[in-house]
């Protein structure tokens, strides 16, 4: 007996087989679904069958995003993903990292091929994507006339702004020609004229939306010039029309969000604009005319009104004291002049002739004061202090007279 | 303003050269000439957003099916 191995080391043996098999780690399988449990811990334990067998299945939580479906019983699948053994039991099992519904797997398939071309071509870029406009009058709808999808938009539009025009371009949304009648849709009311137009349709299985796949769609969206807004299914859905539209909406009724703008903001914000506009303005005018007001009162003080008043105060002043300079003068002048008068008044001759004493002045009206001045017999004028007498004279004595 | 620079103008725009002159009202420095100016462009502005906005309520359009483009 020799070479005996232990449980353990047979399931790591056959485990590291497992693991050293390159198709075993990344493999399709396809078959039934069966005793499908959605554990709470996220995990889900499952297992696929088909006429012969089965096999045990699990995703993971971490996994869960590669499941875009509610998996149900009965469900026909593929389930990419790795087979290994689980060594507590001993048994293999595949761990699944991507399921998909069946008849869908081409479909993927394809899908995956086309995103990938026309990414590579440029047709998502971000530099070719448009800005939506923010105040479209006209939006374009490509969907058809009598899906949920319409009934979203309208309401949603008619809701936030009844004033936008909306024009549909009833479109085949799913099954054969589709994308041909969504295509035209998208050329026809690029060429109307509209500001935005959306994309899109309700959900609906892979199947349901794949128009919204399409090539042809697709490179219609890209051409458009006018900004395309793409509207398909819900939320989890993403189609290739989603990556190259200008803006992907997760629901038609988030499409109308978008697509139209709200009237009640719109009022409000052109108040608002409206108010601040006059605040500012009223703002301004109350901030000049205070500063006039400063002005004006700087103005008011040093106008020449001011200035003549003080001018006109000096010369006042001026005025009177040139005034009184020239009265204190008259009167020094008056006193001194009679000073004068009364200085005069004692040399006055009149005084001594009423003294005894009188002018006498010869023919020739010479003062008569020498004896040669006079002959004997002239006549000489005495003056007194009423008159004047004339006298003869009768003779000259001559007397020595010390003065 | 001329008429025709008015016609080419979206709304966006509008809405943009609004806070534009509200934004030089704010600045203390303006003089009162400019700031007239700028407060009657802006009164303008506001007046043209309000009229370029159609206030009819509209019933949805629904173009021909299975017809051609060029028949729109």
């Amino acid at each position: 007996m020799n070479n005996v191995y232990s449980v353990t080391q047979v399931n790591l043996y056959i485990k590291n087989m497992f693991i050293r098999d390159y198709t075993l780690n990344n493999i399709y399988v396809k078959g039934e679904v069966s005793n499908c449990k959605y554990h709470t811990s996220g995990h889900i334990y499952f297992t696929l069958k088909d006429g012969q067998g089965q096999m045990a299945c699990v995703m993971f939580a971490g996994q869960r995003n590669g499941l875009k479906f509610q998996m149900k019983e009965g469900q026909s699948v593929i389930a990419l993903g790795s087979i290994s053994v689980y060594e507590r039991d001993g048994k293999y099992q595949l761990y699944a990292k991507e399921i998909i519904l069946d008849g869908s797997g081409y479909l993927y398939e394809k899908y995956e091929q086309l995103k990938k071309s026309l990414e590579q071509e440029g047709l998502f870029d971000s530099s070719h994507k448009r800005p939506i406009p923010s105040f479209a009058k006209k939006v374009g709808i490509v969907t058809a006339r009598t899906g949920a999808a319409l009934q979203d938009i309208i309401n949603i539009s008619n809701r936030r702004n009844p004033y936008v025009q909306l024009i549909l371009y009833p479109a085949q949304v799913q099954g054969e020609g589709a994308a041909a009648t969504v295509v035209k849709g998208i050329k026809a009311l690029d060429k109307l004229g509209v500001d935005t137009i959306i994309v899109g349709r309700g959900g609906g299985s892979i199947e349901d939306l794949w128009a919204f796949n399409e090539e042809m769609v697709a490179r219609a969206i890209y051409e458009c010039k006018t900004p395309v807004i793409s509207a398909v299914g819900h939320e989890t859905d993403t189609t290739i029309a989603d990556f190259v539209s200008d803006l992907r909406a997760p629901t038609p009724s988030a499409a109308a969000e978008l697509a139209v703008y709200d009237i009640k903001k719109y009022n409000a914000d052109i108040e608002t604009l409206n108010r601040t506009l006059n605040y500012q303005m009223q703002k301004k005018i109350i901030g000049v005319r205070n500063q006039v007001k400063q002005l004006s009162m700087k103005l008011v003080y040093s106008s020449p009104i001011y200035q003549v008043r003080q001018k006109r105060q000096n010369l006042m002043d001026m005025e009177q004291k040139l005034s009184n300079l020239i009265e204190a003068i008259i009167t020094r002048k008056r006193h001194q002049l009679e000073i004068y008068a009364e200085k005069l008044e004692g040399l006055s001759p009149l005084k001594k002739l009423s003294k005894g004493y009188a002018l006498v002045v010869n023919s020739n009206n010479e003062v008569m004061n020498r004896l040669e001045r006079a002959k004997v017999g002239e006549m000489l004028q005495i003056s007194v202090t009423d008159g004047d007498v004339i006298a003869r004279v009768e003779e000259l004595i001559k007397k020595e007279r010390k003065l | 303003m001329k008429t025709q620079e008015k016609q080419n103008k979206t709304l966006e725009t509008s809405f943009e050269e609004l806070q534009e002159i509200i934004k030089k009202l704010e600045n203390e420095e303006i003089s009162l000439e400019d700031s007239f100016k700028l407060y009657t462009d802006g009164i303008e502005l506001l007046k043209y957003c309000n009229n370029s906005i159609d206030k009819v309520e509209k019933q949805l359009i629904i173009l021909g099916e299975n017809k051609d483009s060029d028949e729109l």
